[in-house]
């Protein structure tokens, strides 16, 4: 009991709100007891947890040393920070939430150039021509190598850039870049193209789990009561609760009812009186009201859920799958 | 395996001492490059690839720093930075290098030497694998395999062959990447799937114009979109290749004729003399015009038998190159006979085009070799 369960989440920006909200929607309340400025806070209700508001690309090296039990940071930072990503980290989770693709773009002028096998082309003849190699900005060392190294390309180098890299081919301090793209604004207001076969990665915020943190009971009791009303608020976002009462709803109707609009029974088949819940995507929810009044229902009504709390969590069992034994 | 002593320090012993020593009589000037060294001209030299191996920092100016992977790059530098700069000099070294490696430790010991400016290109080709043999020699490994190759050789072929420059820089590029080049020809393919279909009625009506009529078009097109030169690549650069792919859309696999003579080329192999003379008659068979790099390679195996090698022993293929792109010419390496798993014992080349690369002015021919110690130790006190 000496030592928290520490989760730790994104310190700024976009990322903090969106993360913060995630939580808040699972009812776990995220609150800085020493003050807005404080990197350190903890959940309302939940005691025994310290979140630790640390930088995004920090998160990864704190999951990879084992440093936190959960971290909520993007994708592409795990990848490119952690060498053996599946021996350190377990990916609970992907939360809808900062989507970014890392892509390879070059100078819109470059109208030779579109598919990864062009660069290849390119990338030896201007190492013939110039005598060096094209220089390549990016942020994204390790991804973009593993990338051209699985596309054969070898007539390249990597400049290390931390801040602005599509000004980089423009400045003249690299030939292109690997960079994430969201709109692809950015990158025509530089002048620069993606490459059609150039996605490196489709990014988004993951909630992970770092397997070298201590998981002692203790540990794995307030990871399962975590991923319980994380689990138990996904459910309830991905349906909507649809109520009625009709003499001629059977379990007939039941079954073409699940079949034509993937509609769940959580508490069982129609009462002897004909009373029936059923959870229904949020898109399908107008043609089932249509299909059970043209059977008879006289009212349906429609319901947003909280929460949907079941027996099986699969978020937990993903960890405990993930941490082994 | 490793003769490292406890401490984890690469130290060179009195043998290893001795070798150098061997080198200095020989007339090698023995330097001593930094520790440290800029990152930059390894990861130009050698490739992405390298990074994940080598040991980097970043000094306080922000510079990215390395613990030297190689001696060749830091001897090279040390050269051209020095009066002798231009003029034949030749060195050798002793001392520690840093990659990872998995099975073996990651700080161990080279020596080697570096010959610069000689102009009698065979001659001094053929004293390297001489004083090679001498360093296997010297720890008592008196017969070890000598694998040879010559990448002028492949240069010349693809040089000589009529095939689209995009096709040329392929091979050449595969060549050194590829040790399964020639089972890999059939499948070798240029993609113009990307090529967009927009394009295609342009690049078909630019196909049969006079080139630099076309060129200029493209040109003009560029400067008036108010694009001169980005991304290091000129407009004319840019021009010239977009034109190619016009001619490239209707050559997209290697024409049949043309892969089996390079099949053919790549399967000759053999003592350096049998070697020769099928490549003679291949280049007559072809009429291709190989004389300039035959009659190198030739005049090199003539100086080998001059210093005493049995040339019946080496072993010789065209096929062989040592996946370093900066290698120009004669490549080889020392293997204890019978265990090319353990690795090479010594191994070097002629690097031609790597002076200027590094910042020398005019190009300034290059040769040299290196000798793992270690190996050799444990190969010797294995014996």
């Amino acid at each position: 009991m000496s030592s928290p369960f520490v989760i730790a989440i994104p310190a700024k920006g976009r990322l903090q709100e969106n993360a913060e909200a995630f939580f808040a929607r699972a009812g776990l309340e995220l609150i800085k007891p020493r003050g807005a400025r404080n990197y350190r806070g903890t959940i309302a209700d939940l005691p025994g947890i310290e979140v630790a508001y640390v930088s995004a690309g920090e998160i990864a090296q704190l999951l990879a040393q084992g440093g936190v039990h959960f971290g909520v940071t993007g994708e592409d930072l795990l990848r490119e920070m952690i060498s053996d990503i599946d021996a350190s980290i377990v990916f609970i989770d992907a939360l809808g939430f900062g989507y970014a693709n890392v892509v390879v773009a070059v100078p819109q002028a470059w109208i030779d150039v579109h598919s990864m096998a062009d660069l290849d082309d390119v990338a030896t003849a201007f190492r013939l021509k110039h005598d060096r190699k094209m220089r390549l900005a990016t942020k994204y060392v390790n991804l973009t190598r593993t990338f051209f190294s699985e596309q054969g390309i070898t007539d390249y180098r990597i400049v290390e850039s931390t801040g602005a890299t599509e000004g980089a081919p423009a400045a003249g301090t690299a030939e292109l870049i690997v960079d994430i793209t969201t709109t692809g604004t950015t990158l025509a207001a530089n002048a620069l193209k993606v490459i059609d076969d150039g996605l490196i990665l489709r990014s988004q915020a993951n909630l992970v789990a770092a397997r070298g943190a201590t998981w002692g009971a203790n540990e794995r009791e307030i990871a399962r009561l975590l991923l319980d009303r994380i689990a138990a608020q996904k459910t309830a976002r991905a349906f909507r609760e649809v109520r009625t009462r009709f003499v001629r709803c059977d379990e007939q109707l039941l079954a073409e009812a699940k079949l034509r609009f993937g509609v769940q029974s959580p508490f069982g088949g129609p009462t002897s009186s004909g009373m029936l819940t059923l959870h229904c995507p949020p898109g399908q929810v107008h043609p089932l009201a249509n299909f059970l009044r043209q059977h008879g229902a006289e009212n349906v009504a429609v319901a947003a859920l909280d929460y949907v709390f079941s027996r099986e969590n699969p978020l937990f069992a993903r960890l405990q799958a993930g941490l082994g034994d | 395996m490793n003769a490292a002593p406890a401490t984890g320090l690469a130290t060179p012993d009195a043998r290893a001492e001795g070798l150098v020593s061997g080198f200095v009589r020989a007339g090698y000037a023995r330097l001593e490059p930094a520790t440290l060294q800029p990152a930059e001209p390894f990861l130009d030299l050698s490739g992405e690839d390298i990074r994940k191996r080598m040991y980097l920092t970043v000094d306080p100016q922000g510079r990215e720093m390395c613990l030297r992977p190689d001696l060749t790059i830091p001897v090279s530098r040390d050269y051209l930075a020095s009066p002798q700069a231009g003029k034949p000099a030749g060195f050798c070294y002793l001392g520690a290098v840093f990659r990872h490696r998995e099975d073996e430790p990651s700080e161990f010991l080279q020596a080697g030497i570096e010959s610069f400016g000689r102009t009698d290109i065979a001659a001094a080709d053929a004293e390297m694998l001489a004083l090679g043999l001498e360093a296997t020699g010297h720890y008592g490994l008196a017969v070890p395999e000598i694998r040879l190759g010559d990448v002028g050789l492949f240069a010349a072929l693809v040089a000589a062959l009529d095939l689209a420059p995009a096709w040329k820089r392929r091979l050449v590029k595969d060549f050194n990447h590829k040790s399964t080049l020639a089972h890999d020809l059939d499948r070798l393919v240029i993609s113009t799937a990307h090529t967009r279909p927009e394009y295609q009625g342009m690049l078909a009506a630019l196909a049969g114009s006079d080139p630099s009529a076309a060129r200029a078009l493209v040109a003009d097109l560029l400067s008036i979109a108010g694009i001169s030169t980005v991304g290091g690549r000129s407009v004319g650069e840019i021009a010239e290749r977009f034109l190619e792919q016009a001619t490239m859309s209707v050559q997209s696999s290697l024409p049949r004729e043309t892969r089996s003579l390079i099949e053919r080329f790549l399967a000759i192999g053999g003592d350096p003399d049998q070697a020769a003379a099928q490549l003679r008659g291949l280049a007559q068979d072809a009429g291709l015009d190989l004389d300039k790099a035959l009659d190198l390679f030739e005049s090199r195996t003539g100086f080998l038998a001059a210093r005493g090698i049995d040339v019946g022993r080496i072993h010789f293929s065209t096929a062989f190159g040592r996946g370093v792109d900066y290698y120009t010419g004669f490549v080889f390496e020392l293997h204890r006979a019978g265990m090319p798993e353990s690795g090479q014992l010594v191994a070097g080349g002629r690097y031609d085009g790597l002076l200027t690369r590094i910042g020398s002015p005019a190009p300034i021919p290059a040769v040299g070799f290196a000798v793992w110690i270690e190996r050799l130790a444990a190969c010797g006190s294995a014996r």
